[in-house]
């Protein structure tokens, strides 16, 4: 009974659930505001984020007539459900491990990809020209920076699972246990071609300039959320702002989860993310979008090559 | 591949006006184009006809806001050709130096929303933050941040001093390094740029005379048709300038012709202010006009703007006809477009600069 009980609330409060949703809309506040100084503007409040989100609570749903309601409807909530679980299994450096049987790697790394698909679902579902076209983007780019962080990802694994004496560890915890014994991978030369790999990762699936494509406000008028009003809406830029902070808590614990222990941990925790946040708002100020066919090229060409490089490294150093 | 349409406009983020498109497209290739012109007829041509031609000044100014001192510049030209009234020189230099301001403004307005297309926000935010330099610089002047109301027919309504032509001068000073030695050089080398508009949107040298392009479209495909040189008016003849030309006719060529051309005009103004001479501003209140027709055209921000204008005697003009540039412009899209992709569609759109309330008048 009490494991079912801190499973749910590993998944609904900590660090799923509340957790990561006001960690995440905290993040996306600060971005915003960091954007704005970086452009000379004075930017919106903190907590503007959340202001948004209480407005689009309290309005009104449309449906198109040409919508699969069902689809079109279930897509936010999937995408935030599996954003809610996917926290739950990312550790929380010093404070939080999670339970090995909510998930593995693997099953975090699948998850990751279910709010793009639940994207493509809204897109198809919305009966829009423009959510098609941003469904399509939205696949295009995703099959070209799905390779690059599986890489990654099995760099680390590979690695960790050497330096631990297995053939690999697949388990975030263990990772994050040993380098916190041991020293992070940061620190390590042969995992930068890794690190670097899941730098390029961040932007193309947070949809971030130059990753933008499937969104792209100037060009499909905001692609698969066209159609989207009211609580649906709000629960995919929830679901949005849930993502970064799982994307950059797997950052932080596939690769420099050192810090201290209890609640200092999960302040540093957060920090680490703000800091991952505050590269990306430079980044965002700093370049204009790519055209898809561009992209998709980009992340063929360079992230590949270095997250082949990374796992050679792996394999070699193993 | 099926083809399916898409729906651009009639109101689309990335189109400051209402315009339709309808582009049916194979994945993200554009492979037809049908441009639906009238979408929100105005009207305002048939009012002329219902206002005396004092009034119509204020009302030709109204057409358009980037253009809107090209407009009343063009109609006075026009009824002072059937009046024969000669313009005092001081007026001249002055309808120049308005002209001028309102096509910096302009051109950095477009090539900013070009920056915001791209999705480059910084960058749309800089140089609408350098345009800001033009829009004070107008509201001090004129009093106005958009429809200046410079023009009366036979001369200008307002003075330049001394101190004025000094903050103008001032004004200039702050712009014209931004925009040469920043704004330029990103638009000109800043990858997020180039990767995103050269060869986009490409039209040749024979498209131009096909189509009879006008201003930074046609000069952009090495066109270097400048109506202040091919058919000089007030002032400019005794102006030192060029035609800014650039050969390749895609989006990229255009939008340093936008550039080039600022800066040009920057130059332009500093010409009037040093050789701005003394004498009257016009030639007195409401000059009478007597029967005839005229034709004038001027060189505004977009291209080469006619005013047909026939008058019967009376205070109420029988016609008045405008050719704007968009409406010459705006054919050629089908050829920008052809075999395009969807994220181009808003940057070849907003590369000719269509003005849409001057088009649908």
């Amino acid at each position: 009974m009490t494991d079912t009980f801190s499973l749910l609330f590993a998944v609904l409060i900590f660090p799923g659930g509340l957790f990561v949703i006001a960690l995440g809309l905290a993040l996306k506040g600060v971005e915003r505001r960091a954007i704005a100084r970086l452009q000379r503007r004075i930017g919106p409040p903190l907590a503007q984020p959340v202001f948004d989100m209480i407005k689009l609570m309290q309005k009104r749903t449309l449906i198109p007539d040409t919508a699969n309601a069902l689809v079109f409807l279930a897509a936010p909530l999937l995408a935030v459900a599996s954003m809610a679980v996917a926290a739950a299994l990312i550790p929380v450096p010093g404070l939080y491990a999670p339970d090995p049987r909510l998930g593995d790697l693997i099953v975090l790394f699948y998850l990751i990809t279910v709010p793009a698909v639940a994207l493509m679902l809204a897109g198809s579902s919305s009966g829009s020209p423009f959510g098609a076209i941003g469904f399509s983007r939205e696949m295009a780019i995703m099959l070209a920076y799905e390779g690059p962080i599986l890489l990654a990802i099995t760099a680390v694994a590979l690695h960790a699972g050497a330096e631990m004496g297995q053939p690999i560890a697949l388990s975030l915890s263990e990772i994050v246990a040993w380098q916190r014994a041991h020293g992070a991978f940061l620190l390590d030369p042969w995992m930068w071609p890794a690190f670097v790999t899941y730098l390029t990762f961040i932007p193309a699936n947070l949809g971030i300039v130059p990753f933008d494509i499937p969104e792209a406000e100037s060009e499909i008028l905001e692609g698969p959320l066209v159609e989207y009003s009211g609580p649906p809406l709000g629960l995919m830029k929830l679901a949005s702002a849930m993502k970064a902070v799982v994307v950059l808590g797997l950052g932080v614990a596939l690769f420099f989860p050192a810090g201290p222990e209890g609640l200092a941990g999960l302040v540093l925790f957060a920090l680490k993310c703000l800091g991952l946040v505050l590269a990306v708002a430079v980044l965002k100020a700093a370049v204009g979008r790519m055209r898809i066919d561009q992209a998709v090229v980009f992340y063929l060409k360079w992230p590949e090559a270095l997250g082949l490089c990374g796992l050679a490294l792996a394999i070699w150093h193993a | 591949m099926q083809s399916y349409e898409i729906p651009v406009g009639p109101l689309h983020v990335s189109l400051e006006e209402p315009m339709y498109f309808r582009i049916s497209v194979e994945g993200e290739t554009v492979t037809g184009l049908e441009v639906t012109a009238g979408h929100v007829h105005r009207g305002i041509e048939y009012l002329t006809t219902k206002r005396n031609i004092y009034q119509n000044l204020a009302l030709t100014e109204r057409v358009c806001s980037l253009c809107s001192n090209s407009h009343p510049q063009t109609y006075c030209m026009a009824l002072e050709d059937i009046a024969q009234i000669a313009v005092p020189e001081r007026a001249l230099y002055l309808r120049a130096i308005a002209d001028e301001i309102k096509r910096v403004a302009s051109h950095m307005f477009n090539v900013a929303i070009l920056a915001h297309i791209v999705g480059f926000e910084s960058l749309f935010m800089h140089v609408m933050e350098a345009r800001e330099i033009m829009q004070d610089t107008k509201e001090t002047v004129f009093g106005n941040r958009m429809d200046i109301a410079a023009n009366v027919i036979g001369g200008v309504k307002y003075d330049i001093s001394r101190e004025t032509s000094a903050y103008i001068l001032h004004q200039l000073d702050r712009l014209e390094p931004i925009l040469r030695e920043q704004i330029r050089p990103i638009y000109a080398t800043n990858r997020s740029i180039t990767a995103r508009t050269k060869g986009i949107g490409v039209i040749g040298l024979d498209h131009c005379i096909d189509y009879g392009l006008m201003g930074p479209v046609a000069r952009g495909a090495g066109h270097g048709y400048d109506v202040r040189l091919a058919a000089p008016y007030g002032i400019y003849p005794q102006l030192d300038f060029e035609a800014v030309s650039y050969p390749d006719g895609d989006v990229w060529s255009r939008a340093m012709v936008r550039l080039d051309e600022a800066l040009v005009a920057i130059s332009l103004i500093r010409q009037c202010l040093a050789k701005l001479p003394e004498g009257p501003l016009s030639v007195g209140p409401l000059p009478h006009i007597p029967a005839g027709e005229a034709v004038a055209k001027t060189e505004a921000p977009r291209g080469e703007l006619i005013y047909y204008l026939k008058t019967n005697g009376t205070d109420t003009p029988e016609r008045l006809k405008w050719r704007v540039p968009s409406y010459m412009n705006w054919d050629v899209l089908q050829v920008m477009m052809d075999r395009a992709r969807i994220s181009d569609i808003p940057m070849i759109v907003n590369s000719i600069d269509p003005c849409i309330s001057c088009t649908e008048r």
